[in-house]
């Protein structure tokens, strides 16, 4: 049970972090190379698809993640290199306590990413609309695409982070 | 804070051997879930070139992360003590008599496979897909190399799969290690 937990908790890892860095790295770079008017639909694609992943591998990051916690043995856990302990008083409960909140940030930035900002890159035009209200309107979705393109940056370092921190645990923990 | 280099070279390597495994995995997932639908959602001639670039920019993704996977997990082994430069070059518990040696086998020949199957779409399907049809060739000459590019993205399209379903098997028996192995 451990075991499956464990691999379910990589996997899901992985598949969030893995899935932003090529996100950045190769659609991104493909955007640059594609006209306009197809970067916006495979972006509307791609953008929903990833949000529901990305959603998917927090919720089980988070689910599992709880189980395991709930499953720590303190005495396998004194036999780690460190003997860490699961109290704020240790390095270990700390950098665990750290580990939740960059999780709790990761789930919020994608909930606003997919509920808000994604939302909001959509081009709301109507035919009696003026010259005035069309150029508000492309400058709202330009303000969202922006805003979209932080929010994705902020969500790759955080993720990064989270994965070095994890990887402290093995060594007795971080903070 | 750690406070030693050895204890901050732990984290380090295994820092890098995590991103990585994920980059592969979630590079995997990403091309498969994300990327291939989004590509199917534009006109057939541009899906071609957008695909052509995102196979590149991803073999040198898995190229890079197979590589990494190794030498960091080498020097993990290394630094665990389980791994030396001398006769016999293995230590307890990474030997086959014990299960954390035996699933360590495991991953690696695995992780053979995956190397294996890149070369594969590196070196013999995708230079299949990016060849040029000449002006000169009759049609039937035509249809045989269309036929043969089909059956090159098929294959590429067969092992991203299995390298995919390889990778979470690697990744389950690398959770196991904590609890001394799964074989």
């Amino acid at each position: 049970m451990d075991t499956l937990l464990g691999a379910l908790h990589a996997a899901a890892w992985a598949t969030y972090v893995g899935g932003a860095i090529t996100m950045e790295w190769i659609l991104r770079y493909v955007q640059r190379t594609m006209p306009p008017s197809q970067v916006g639909i495979v972006c509307k694609n791609a953008g929903m698809r990833y949000r529901w992943l990305a959603l998917g591998a927090l919720t089980v990051i988070g689910v599992t993640g709880g189980a395991m916690l709930l499953r720590i043995d303190d005495a396998v856990l004194a036999s780690r290199p460190g003997s860490p302990e699961l109290s704020l008083s240790d390095p270990y409960g700390r950098t665990l306590l750290l580990l939740t909140a960059l999780w709790c940030l990761l789930a919020a930035t994608v909930a606003l990413m997919a509920f808000w900002l994604h939302p909001a890159q959509r081009k709301r035009s109507r035919p009696e609309m003026s010259d005035a209200e069309i150029a508000a309107e492309r400058a709202r979705v330009g303000q969202a695409i922006t805003r979209m393109d932080h929010a994705l940056k902020f969500e790759l370092v955080v993720s990064v982070i989270a994965v070095g921190v994890g990887a402290s645990l093995h060594r007795g923990g971080l903070a | 804070m750690p406070d030693d280099l050895t204890t901050w070279l732990h984290i380090l390597y295994g820092f890098t051997h995590d991103i990585a495994i994920a980059v592969y995995i979630g590079g995997a997932v990403a091309m498969e879930f994300i990327l291939g639908p989004a590509q199917a959602s534009i006109p057939p001639a541009q899906a071609q070139v957008m695909g052509q670039k995102t196979a590149d920019r991803f073999l040198w993704l898995v190229w890079g992360a197979l590589g990494t996977i190794l030498v960091t997990g080498v020097l993990r082994l290394e630094r665990l003590e389980m791994l030396t430069w001398s006769w016999p070059f293995f230590e307890t518990p990474l030997v086959l008599s014990d299960s954390y040696g035996r699933t360590m086998l495991a991953m690696f020949l695995l992780w053979c496979v995956l190397v294996v199957n890149g070369a594969l779409i590196t070196f013999v399907f995708r230079p299949r897909l990016a060849g040029k049809l000449n002006t000169k060739i009759t049609a039937a000459q035509v249809a045989a190399a269309q036929g043969a590019k089909l059956q090159a993205a098929n294959w590429v399209q067969r092992l991203t799969r299995i390298d995919l379903g390889v990778a979470l098997v690697i990744a389950l028996m690398g959770a196991s290690l904590k609890w001394g192995g799964l074989i």
